[in-house]
């Protein structure tokens, strides 16, 4: 099937963007992190707008888009619901932090902020979860999708964290949380993987080198070395963040290229 | 609730492609474009038990469709009446994800409108008592038309004809294919699937590798 980068920019994105604003939800309950929380979310607020952005771009009649809202169902009235409810929830994010209300409040939003990037990263992977589709027919999709953003928002967030120069503390902790979302990208891209064939053959490259080594084993060598050392944290973090996206976008390409239908009788696909 | 389809005897089915052009020249189809398209399957199996049939698809009015249920706009819907799956172009916004629900791969874009198209049974015709165009122009008298809940019915009453074991769908992923179709032994062996590997003169099933 043809790839359709107009969705792989906005799941990659969007996801990458509500995992941004988890971690800052996170520092919520450390408060290692008081100078990155706030361009965190306004960043990941951004990410997830143009993620939104991007997947408008696919479709032919954006004009008529307001007849999704006529039918909830499934899918694109789903993701763009979940979408419009993790923006609401880092705007209220980033307004107790700007007020400096109190704790119980920003760990009760960062709590939502965690489980929003949990259920919307995952609802956008089983949106294509159809029985037409053998290779994608497989929970590991969506888990997939989670991983791959839960590695890069996590990676994002120890990169913002090394720009605003946070103590070491902070950038420790920045570093654990890549370190895990780079193991939870690489247990669900690897279930996948085999899930859905895609480890040999024509996708054997794209999965082992694209997916495999730069979107989770990159990452997780960056996170665990920045856990030890908080010298050259702004070095390790950037190459995770340019790891971990390559692998998101690896993955969402490796979807579409892996694509096989149950029967394609008339030839054509999208 | 009606359950209107096509049934194709495929013991009469000839493999003539009339039923493609007269649902083009019926539809406006565009260049390149299908509603109705005849498959050649085979030839498979080993000399002299060889397979080799026409198989005539199109849209398989599928009783759970997953078309239906994907579609973010209503815009792919069941119609009360008929209960025909339909496309309402004036809603459809063009992300294509019915394209990739369905099954079987039969759903064409319309590149001038910017939409996703398909059969609709013809219903143009048959709201005037008349017979979709591949129907009416099978000069095999393989296809049938009708309600599959009507014993009276064209459809029904082809199928009485032939034991279970004669009548086939196409492969059934949860979506429940109302279209039928009626091969006995007499043609060779319904297939599910047909490799297409080294049988590269055969259109066949286009199936997973």
């Amino acid at each position: 099937m043809e790839i359709q980068w107009s969705l792989v920019l906005f799941t990659a994105l969007s996801g990458a963007g509500a995992w941004l604003v988890a971690c800052a939800g996170i520092d919520a309950f450390r408060g290692l992190a008081k100078k990155a929380a706030f361009p965190a979310i306004v960043a990941g607020i951004a990410l997830i707008v143009v993620g939104g952005i991007a997947s408008a771009t696919h479709l032919s009649h954006v004009d008529r888009i307001m007849a999704v809202l006529a039918h909830p169902a499934p899918g694109i009235f789903l993701e763009a619901l979940l979408l419009g409810i993790d923006v609401l929830v880092a705007l209220v994010l980033l307004l107790l932090i700007k007020r400096n209300a109190s704790a119980a409040a920003q760990k009760a939003l960062g709590a939502v902020a965690v489980a929003m990037a949990v259920v919307f990263s995952f609802s956008c992977g089983s949106s294509y979860m159809m029985a037409s589709q053998l290779a994608w027919n497989t929970v590991a999709l969506p888990l997939g999708y989670l991983g791959g953003a839960m590695a890069s928002g996590a990676a994002l967030w120890y990169l913002l964290c090394a720009i605003c120069k946070e103590g070491s503390d902070a950038l420790s902790f920045a570093a654990v949380e890549t370190v895990v979302g780079a193991v939870v990208a690489l247990v669900t891209v690897l279930a996948f993987g085999f899930m859905a064939d895609v480890i040999g053959g024509q996708s054997a490259v794209l999965f082992w080198v694209g997916v495999v080594v730069c979107g989770a084993l990159v990452p997780l060598a960056c996170g665990f070395a920045g856990m030890k050392r908080t010298s050259g944290a702004l070095s390790l973090s950037l190459v995770a963040v340019i790891g971990a996206f390559i692998g998101s976008i690896a993955f969402r390409v490796l979807m579409w290229t892996a694509s096989v239908a149950v029967m394609s009788l008339f030839g054509v696909s999208i | 609730m009606a359950r209107n389809c096509i049934v194709v005897n495929l013991d009469r089915c000839t493999g003539c492609y009339g039923c493609e052009v007269a649902c083009k020249m019926e539809n406006g189809v565009a260049l390149g474009e299908r509603w109705s398209k005849v498959l050649a399957v085979g030839p498979v199996g080993e000399y002299p038990h060889m397979t080799r049939y026409a198989l005539p698809t199109l849209c398989q009015q599928c009783e759970n469709a997953p078309c239906v249920s994907v579609c973010p706009t209503g815009a792919s819907y069941r119609d009360d009446k008929t209960n025909v799956v339909l496309v309402d172009k004036e809603k459809c916004i063009g992300c294509k994800y019915c394209m990739m629900a369905c099954p079987y791969g039969v759903r064409s874009w319309n590149k001038s409108e910017q939409c996703v198209e398909k059969c609709t049974l013809c219903g143009h015709l048959t709201s005037q008592d008349k017979l979709p165009a591949c129907v009416k122009s099978c000069a095999a008298g393989a296809r049938f038309y009708g309600d599959l809940d009507d014993p009276s019915s064209d459809v029904s009453k082809e199928l009485a004809k032939y034991e279970a074991g004669d009548i086939h769908t196409l492969q059934d992923v949860g979506n429940a294919p109302a279209t039928h179709y009626i091969m006995t032994s007499m043609i060779g062996e319904w297939q599910d699937r047909v490799e297409t590997k080294g049988h590269p003169h055969t259109a066949a099933y286009p199936v997973a590798e």
